[in-house]
């Protein structure tokens, strides 16, 4: 009897979720949630069902020995394959993206250190003496006569810089830094942290962007107040970018002169 | 026992004996390649079961003195037999707290021992004397606790509660002082006007370096996340007793103590967010940069997860009360405020709005959580209003409503992306819903879940002293409720552990000494979940066997069914 009453209490629950998350997504659709919140609404729904399902259960039959402690492992593996598979179901971020972006930013800095040095020199010594050998063989194989191929390699470091491209070292420097979590740029990024700045260019010299990038307290956004106040900009960049990496962020950043994007006018602080 | 422990005592020496011997003879010793999971791995799953035992040494002594204290103050011998049990289980996992703290000191040694080098060099002092100190003299006050139970009764109970509280006061100062150099990696001091970073931590002294802007923030929340921590073990603890229990009398008794475990568990668990909230807010205040990073890139679905693992923890507290309920007599006169369910009702919508408007302090904010929070207990006392009310079962089943309704604006994003850097109008609110996503629409749903909890909590207080509670008679999957609050309460922390550590990004200490290992990404939110379910079931394998072997192989025997009780009754 009670089992029935419990079937017909999960049928009722279960129809009122549906009909619930039902309503939900068309009301989401209508007002313009994508699909990904459409399926979150609905899930919501589903769950408020499970909870009324739950509250209204029957009491559960008490287990001993075996059985309990057979039922515990069992709820313990559920638990774990719960947990692992609703962290596998959200969107991952793909680490490949920043091991490219932390490389780039990480070796000038590995290069300094006496480590850094030693490999870079082990990594030298070991360069020439494949390319001593590649030539020996090439000398044994051909003859005395023959022509030698050195072919120069270009050195990894400083690859971009050789380009004379600053304004696209600049651009990477951006990226690397993060600027566009707070800035937007080209209608992409920001989050209302700090201002618009496709105009900068027309509105800061160059040195008055390496002013606010190395003293942030140096400058201020027009209707930015709060923000500079508490001092959102991070002052850290003097610390972590080299001068090279500053002036072609500065470069960029001067390059930015879109008239038809109103980027707030700079105040000078102190 | 005492074998055991010592035996794992020696055997930490030896190990700590062997680290210290292996790199005195060999200078820059390069780093080991640990096994299988790799180097920044191995350091994860050693540390945070660490803290895992750390914690529940910190946690389960404050729930211990405290309940020692109330059976002393009410004459009640159950409260000091709770605390006496729970502390046998800490003695063991103290030997376990101290073991894989050695094992984390070797791992950390023989992956990273450049940094390692320069951390302890920077700490010194606390990392050769304050800690070993607090710790050697925390090992003797615990013993002394434990071994003097017996022998410190009567008159000299109140004594007995003095040496709780001394340990819990050593226990303190131990977290505040070993969270110094942890906070430090995440928020190394700032440096002084004209000075560079790097030249600043040269020349700062240790309260500089210690005193940073996450150590207090941190302490706070990791103080009472081990009293929640603390409260869900010792549900955990009464449940497997429980489950186990041949007799009626046993069944009451840790019906009980699962009761007040999960009360004190909630309790503190009310106040977790908030302390979250000020870790996360130093956080950001050191570097606003890290705010996003947390937010809205590598980590926001992280925080997705918690938001999810946050709504059931209330979802199976609330539970919890709900089943414990329903095995109360007369619990059908027991009634509230209609107004009571209908601000829990509207508390989401005006608690974000208000706080979008007015963010908090700003007073009128505070005057309308204060007039939402009065005003139900004002009107229901106006003559015609009074009659308004709804049965207890009406108004938790109002509140499991509004917990499935937090819990959804809490885990509601602004896009469904893993970096801000995906994002598109496909996976992104329709710009008239964002604020959904931001911090006011958050804040109101956490203050609705820990609204909504407490009036359960009031509610279920009158129902005990209205009706008769009848101990030893709660649904039995009320037991598999408690085991998963706890299950729970340490995946989370596995989880926001691994947040935290993670906002480092690639450096060890933030902004300051750069990780150059191949491991210093970001890793994806479903490889972090195997691990952290990984040590929460070694950590929960162990505590397992702690509890069966301190207290289930040391239970007396049931002595025939003459002796079978009556169920415990209490007004």
């Amino acid at each position: 009897m009670a089992n029935q009453s419990f079937a017909k209490n999960v049928m009722k629950k279960t129809t009122l979720g549906v009909i619930v998350g039902v309503l939900l997504v068309v009301g989401a659709k209508f007002t313009h949630f994508p699909y990904v919140f459409q399926v979150m609404f609905f899930i919501y729904a589903m769950l408020g069902a499970l909870v009324f399902i739950l509250l209204d259960a029957p009491a559960m039959k008490r287990l001993e020995g075996v059985k309990a402690v057979g039922a515990l492992v069992v709820f313990y593996l559920l638990l774990s394959g719960l947990y692992i598979a609703g962290a596998s179901i959200l969107p991952q971020f793909d680490p490949e993206d920043e091991k490219g972006k932390i490389e780039k930013i990480l070796k000038p800095r590995r290069a300094q250190t006496e480590q850094g040095k030693a490999d870079e020199l082990i990594a030298r010594a070991k360069e020439l003496d494949e390319r001593a050998q590649a030539l020996s063989k090439q000398l044994a194989s051909l003859g005395a006569e023959a022509q030698v191929e050195v072919v120069e390699q270009p050195s990894s470091a400083g690859a971009g810089a050789a380009t004379g491209d600053v304004i696209a070292l600049g651009k990477e420097q951006w990226e690397l830094q993060e600027c566009y979590n707070c800035h937007k740029l080209f209608g992409q990024g920001g989050k209302k942290r700090g201002p618009e700045l496709d105009n900068i260019g027309n509105l800061m010299t160059v040195d008055q962007l390496r002013e606010k990038i190395l003293n942030p307290k140096s400058w201020k956004a027009e209707g930015f107040d709060k923000d500079y106040d508490k001092g959102k900009m991070p002052d850290k960049y003097k610390d972590l970018m080299f001068p090279k990496e500053i002036d072609a962020l500065v470069a960029f950043l001067s390059s930015l002169k879109d008239a038809s994007v109103k980027t707030p006018k700079p105040i000078k602080m102190n | 026992m005492k074998t055991l422990n010592r035996s794992l005592w020696v055997f930490l020496v030896l190990c700590l004996g062997g680290v210290a011997a292996a790199f005195g003879q060999v200078p820059d010793a390069p780093p080991v390649d640990f096994p299988y999971a790799g180097n920044r791995t191995g350091v994860w799953v050693v540390a945070q079961l660490h803290i895992l035992f750390a914690a529940f040494i910190l946690g389960a002594p404050i729930f211990a003195v405290v309940a020692e204290w109330l059976g002393y103050k009410n004459n009640d011998p159950k409260y000091d037999r709770l605390a006496k049990e729970v502390i046998k289980v800490t003695v063991i996992l103290y030997s376990m707290t101290a073991l894989t703290g050695g094992l984390f000191i070797f791992v950390l040694l023989g992956t990273y021992p450049d940094f390692s080098t320069w951390l302890i060099k920077h700490f010194f002092l606390v990392f050769a004397v304050i800690y070993p100190l607090l710790f050697i003299l925390e090992t003797i006050i615990l013993y002394t606790y434990f071994y003097s139970w017996d022998s410190m009764k009567g008159a000299k109970k109140g004594r007995h509660i003095a040496l709780g509280i001394l340990l819990n006061i050593v226990g303190t100062v131990t977290l505040f002082v070993i969270d110094g150099p942890t906070s430090f990696m995440n928020t190394p001091a700032k440096a002084a006007e004209g000075l560079s970073l790097v030249e600043f931590i040269q020349t700062a002294g240790l309260w500089d370096k210690m005193a940073n802007y996450s150590w207090m923030p941190l302490n706070l929340h990791r103080l009472v996340g081990n009293v929640t921590f603390g409260g869900f073990i010792a549900g955990l603890i009464a449940a497997y007793m429980f489950m186990g229990s041949k007799t009626d009398e046993e069944r009451s008794y840790y019906d009980w103590m699962g009761f007040v475990g999960n009360m004190i568990g909630v309790g503190a668990l009310l106040l977790l967010p908030f302390m979250g909230y000020l870790l996360a807010y130093e956080l950001c205040d050191y570097d606003a940069s890290i705010c996003p990073y947390m937010m809205a890139d590598q980590l926001s679905m992280f925080f997705e997860m918690q938001g999810a693992m946050i709504g059931l923890i209330f979802l199976a507290s609330n539970y919890y009360i709900w089943l414990s309920l329903k095995r109360i007599q007369g619990v059908e006169q027991v009634r509230i405020s209609g107004f009571v369910a209908l601000v829990v009702l509207l508390m989401p919508a005006i608690m974000g709005y208000t706080w979008k408007m007015f963010p908090p302090p700003e007073w009128q904010s505070l005057i309308v959580l204060g007039a939402l929070v009065v005003l139900p207990a004002i009107l229901g006392k106006i003559p015609g209003l009074k009659n308004f009310t709804v049965s207890a079962f009406t108004m938790i089943k109002v509140g499991f409503l509004m917990i499935v309704v937090a819990d959804a604006i809490w885990m509601t994003p602004h896009g469904f992306v893993p970096t801000q850097g995906l994002a598109t109008e496909e996976v992104e609110l329709p710009s008239w819903a964002g604020e959904l996503a931001l911090m006011p629409a958050k804040n109101a749903a956490a203050f609705t879940l820990v609204f909504l909890t407490v009036v359960n909590y009031i509610l279920y207080n009158r129902a005990i002293k209205r009706g008769t509670i009848i101990w030893g008679k709660i649904d039995f999957a009320s037991q598999f409720v408690l085991i998963f609050l706890a299950f729970s309460a340490i995946w989370t922390m596995g989880l926001m552990g691994a947040v935290r550590s993670l906002t480092r990004k690639y450096y060890h200490v933030y902004n300051l000494v750069p990780d150059f290992s191949p491991e210093a990404f970001t890793p994806t939110l479903a490889y972090s979940a195997w691990w952290i379910t990984g040590v929460t079931i070694v950590f929960y394998a162990v505590v397992s066997f702690a509890i069966l072997v301190t207290l289930k192989a040391g239970s007396p025997k049931p002595v025939g069914s003459a002796a079978s009780p009556i169920p415990a009754e209490a007004k």
